[in-house]
């Protein structure tokens, strides 16, 4: 028995002296998922759009201030309401060394916009990322040129989910081999991707060093770059402490304390564009009346959640939208903490002995909605929790004007683009896909429709503004908060700031 | 066993694995939860721009129609393509494949290799400190949770001593161009030590995380059965005729104690498999199990339904191994 620990000691250290480091210039980032394929144009998921981004351009981007700027156009205007006009730069080159040209823009435009774009009678499942998107033509030879169906403010604001693809290259190696080969503008080539493991990628040396309005420009700062997969949380703070990786994303609330303890690795946070409410079903039994939906709205301290559960790291909202958001009503003051006023809500709606109703979330976001419960329940709404999977709870709660069955649903709806319409409308305009409430009121619809279309971004503002006072007022969902996304990071990274859209752009992240 | 009889067998898989695609089809699909919703996510699309989705997935057309098209498909071999990978369903399972199947003959092989030494001695030894230790410790291995063992492993091994990778299969460094898939046997073929002892050094945490439940389970299994066999007539006997006590345990009962420890070992095997799930997440090993989890969460119909099926071969054709092996071990058992 000696003898055999003493082999088994002895290979574990051989083991270990062998376990290679990663190379210097290596910068690994622990990431929570693969990507599903690498063709920019067929998929429909964050975190494949993340990997390829580091990749691919797109005609604009945006900077972490989720600033819209020109990337692969060297600027753009809109020529009318339908209209905008995209000029291409220069000089930009593809990983095998032909230069882009407007003709590639257009192409990728086309490819994710017609019926069978992708080949094999297939659309594109980015379609509808580009809304009433109608044609793309060339004019003046250098410029690409987009009509819409109708009037679409938010086009600067989605372009940034697209990228740009070689004609000639899609159309050698077909949707197939695009689901596995790049060739692309980014910063960086593919070098392998070992499916479910990593994505490996090297500087792209005749990069054109990127949106100009992002510095620095030029060359990406670390020579090899690799997307590691590690989907479960423990593991990834295990591979950020043990120096494994260099950046991890969703480092968990509770693991934040770990992290700042330790020599190597910080912790760094950036506002989300996640909004977390409440939905209550209006047109049930209990909370067709307002004041039982007024008492949640008092019942819950949103600063003790933040600070015990979410560690600080959110920010409490009173409006659908998030504090960066264009058209942010900054005035709402909301329902402050008051259970007695709660309480004699309840009373004044008929319930003087309280009421009993049940809150539906999905297993991630247990915890938080358990610590909600218990506030509502200590101001007479005795709310019993009840963990469902997201893909069950959206069919029971997303109904789009259909009939409903629960009492509340605690949940959330991203709004990546950080415009107003992309969270608005469809969770407060009648019957939306994201209308979890059952939400109804004919001034916000109007509102919302006519801000989707104004061209005039002080009186769109405004309409967004008018829109979240009358909702916040309706109350038809307790409106929480944002979180805040963390990420944990080695000391030795520098260059590289979190962003908003929780892409992880890896130009300019540099490893001392 | 008569080669008459092993077809008999073989064809009895037909209905089996038929049924388990039906079951498989009609489970997912009745589960709630739409992928083209799941897919959409939170974005405000039109009802046209929804219905295009659904057309190009295939997923317009009714249950039934869709339930004899994926039959039909399947006998042929083609399993559809998979909603987010947007290739056949078959391709991206391949990939994974390998990584699953290495994992689970090391995870296999360290349980055999601990299991039988230390079910034989807890029997020899019945009732000493060392059995009770074992005993002990068999209980506590089939009662940890895999990710709570795996994650205690991590944080020892990788990230105190950091003398073990924490995730993955094979460093970055190591670059192996694949022969017949698996990291261990190519590594070696390739002439390329540091590169094997790298992988070695990757799998050794996930196997003996996946392996302990099966430890334990084969631990015990080998203990009541050698203690069975020692109470036998002819151990007695062979005793009685003063033969030597290792020639005893070894030649005639080990043999015969052995054959419930294969059989188990043969089904357990299949739920390795499923244990795979966990532990390749933990580890972030790129295999099947976490795909399959991934794809359940999104509603991947075609790719849940051709990985079912294929765990359900697979644990058919053990449990059919199982069986054979039985014969072969004891000669008295038919098919």
């Amino acid at each position: 028995m000696k003898h055999l620990t003493r082999i088994m000691l002895a290979s574990a250290m051989a083991l270990g002296s062998m376990a290679p480091a990663a190379i210097a210039e290596d910068l690994v980032v622990g990431f929570t998922a693969d990507a599903n394929t690498l063709d920019p144009g067929n998929h429909r998921n964050r975190e494949t759009e993340t990997i390829i981004r580091n990749m691919y351009d797109g005609i604009l981007t945006r900077d972490s201030g989720m600033n819209i700027l020109p990337q692969i156009a060297e600027s753009y205007t809109q020529v009318s309401p339908t209209v905008y006009d995209f000029k291409i730069r220069k000089g930009i080159l593809f990983h095998d060394g032909t230069e882009l040209t407007p003709e590639d823009v257009k192409f990728t435009l086309d490819r994710l916009t017609s019926e069978g774009g992708t080949g094999d009678g297939q659309t594109s499942p980015r379609a509808s990322l580009l809304g009433p998107f109608k044609s793309a033509e060339i004019v003046n030879g250098d410029t690409v040129r987009v009509t819409l169906s109708e009037p679409w403010p938010l086009l600067p604001a989605m372009l940034p989910f697209q990228e740009v693809v070689s004609k000639d290259f899609v159309e050698k190696v077909g949707t197939e081999g695009l689901a596995t080969q790049v060739n692309g503008t980014g910063p960086f080539k593919l070098v392998e991707w070992r499916k479910g493991d990593s994505v490996i990628m090297e500087r792209f040396e005749d990069y054109y060093g990127g949106a100009p309005g992002i510095p620095p420009v030029g060359k990406a700062c670390v020579e090899r770059a690799i997307f590691k997969i590690i989907p479960e949380s423990a593991s990834r703070v295990a591979a950020l402490l043990a120096g494994d990786v260099h950046i991890i994303n969703e480092l968990p609330p509770f693991a934040v304390e770990q992290v700042r303890n330790s020599p190597n690795a910080e912790v760094m946070t950036v506002n989300g564009t996640r909004s977390f409410f409440i939905a209550m079903n209006v047109k049930g039994e209990i909370f067709d009346d307002i004041r039982v939906r007024q008492a949640v709205a008092h019942a819950i301290d949103k600063k003790l959640i933040i600070d015990k559960i979410l560690g600080g790291n959110a920010e409490a909202i009173n409006g659908i939208l998030s504090p960066d958001a264009f058209g942010k009503n900054k005035d709402l003051d909301g329902y402050s903490y008051d259970p007695e006023k709660a309480r004699a809500l309840l009373a004044e709606a008929g319930y003087p002995d309280g009421i009993e109703v049940t809150m539906d979330v999905q297993g991630s976001y247990k915890d938080t909605a358990q610590a909600v419960a218990s506030l509502l329940t200590k101001a007479g709404i005795k709310t019993q929790v009840a963990v469902g999977e997201s893909g069950l709870l959206s069919q029971k709660w997303r109904t789009e004007g259909g009939e409903k069955t629960g009492d509340m649903y605690f949940t959330s709806w991203g709004n990546g683009s950080l415009d107003p319409q992309g969270i608005f409308m469809p969770t407060h305009h009648t019957a939306a896909r994201g209308n979890s409430a059952g939400y109804s009121n004919p001034e916000v619809d109007k509102l919302l429709e006519e801000a989707a279309t104004e061209v005039d971004r002080e009186k769109r503002a405004e309409m967004y503004r008018k829109a979240e006072a009358i909702a916040a007022a309706d109350v038809p969902y307790a409106y929480l908060w944002v979180p805040q996304d963390i990420y944990g990071v080695s000391k030795r990274l520098s260059g590289w700031q979190p962003s908003p859209d929780s892409r992880i752009n890896l130009h300019d992240a540099c490893l001392k | 066993m008569s080669l008459a009889r092993l077809i008999e067998r073989l064809l009895q898989l037909i209905p089996v694995l038929l049924g388990v695609s039906v079951i498989v089809f009609v489970m997912i699909t009745l589960t709630p939860g739409d992928p083209v919703e799941i897919m959409i996510g939170d974005q405000n699309i039109t009802a046209e721009q929804e219905a295009a989705m659904r057309e190009d997935l295939g997923l317009d057309r009714p249950v039934h129609e869709r339930f004899f098209l994926f039959l039909g498909n399947a006998v042929q071999g083609d399993f559809g393509e998979s909603f987010y990978h947007r290739r056949p369903v078959i391709d991206v399972i391949a990939e994974r494949l390998p990584a699953t199947i290495e994992l689970s003959l090391v995870a296999l092989i360290i349980a055999l290799v601990t299991a039988i030494p230390l079910g034989v001695v807890a029997a020899i030894k019945k009732n000493s400190m060392t059995d009770r230790l074992a005993t002990v410790g068999s209980l506590l291995g089939v009662s940890l949770p895999g990710f709570w063992f795996g994650i205690l492993l991590l944080m020892l091994f990788a990230v105190q001593l950091q003398i073990l990778p924490v995730s993955g299969r094979i460093g970055f460094s190591s670059e192996i161009e694949p022969i017949t898939h698996f990291l261990l046997i190519d590594t070696l073929l390739r002439g390329r030590p540091d590169a094997f002892l790298d992988a070695l050094s990757h799998i050794i945490l996930p196997a003996i995380t996946l392996g302990l439940p099966m430890t334990a389970i084969l631990m015990r299994v080998t203990r009541t059965s050698m203690l069975e066999v020692m109470r036998q007539d002819y151990v007695t006997f062979a005793e009685a005729k003063g033969l030597r006590r290792n020639r005893i345990l070894f030649r005639h009962a080990l043999k015969n104690a052995l054959i419930p420890t294969v059989s188990v070992a043969a089904i357990e095997t299949g739920s390795l498999l499923g244990g795979n799930m966990i532990v390749e997440t933990v580890f972030g090993w790129p295999g099947l199990g976490r795909l399959v989890v991934e794809s359940i969460f999104v509603r991947n119909y075609p790719l849940v339904q051709a990985a079912v099926l294929f765990y359900a071969l697979t644990y058919v054709m053990l449990n059919f191994l199982a069986d054979i092996l039985y014969t072969v071990l004891n000669p008295r058992v038919k098919l």
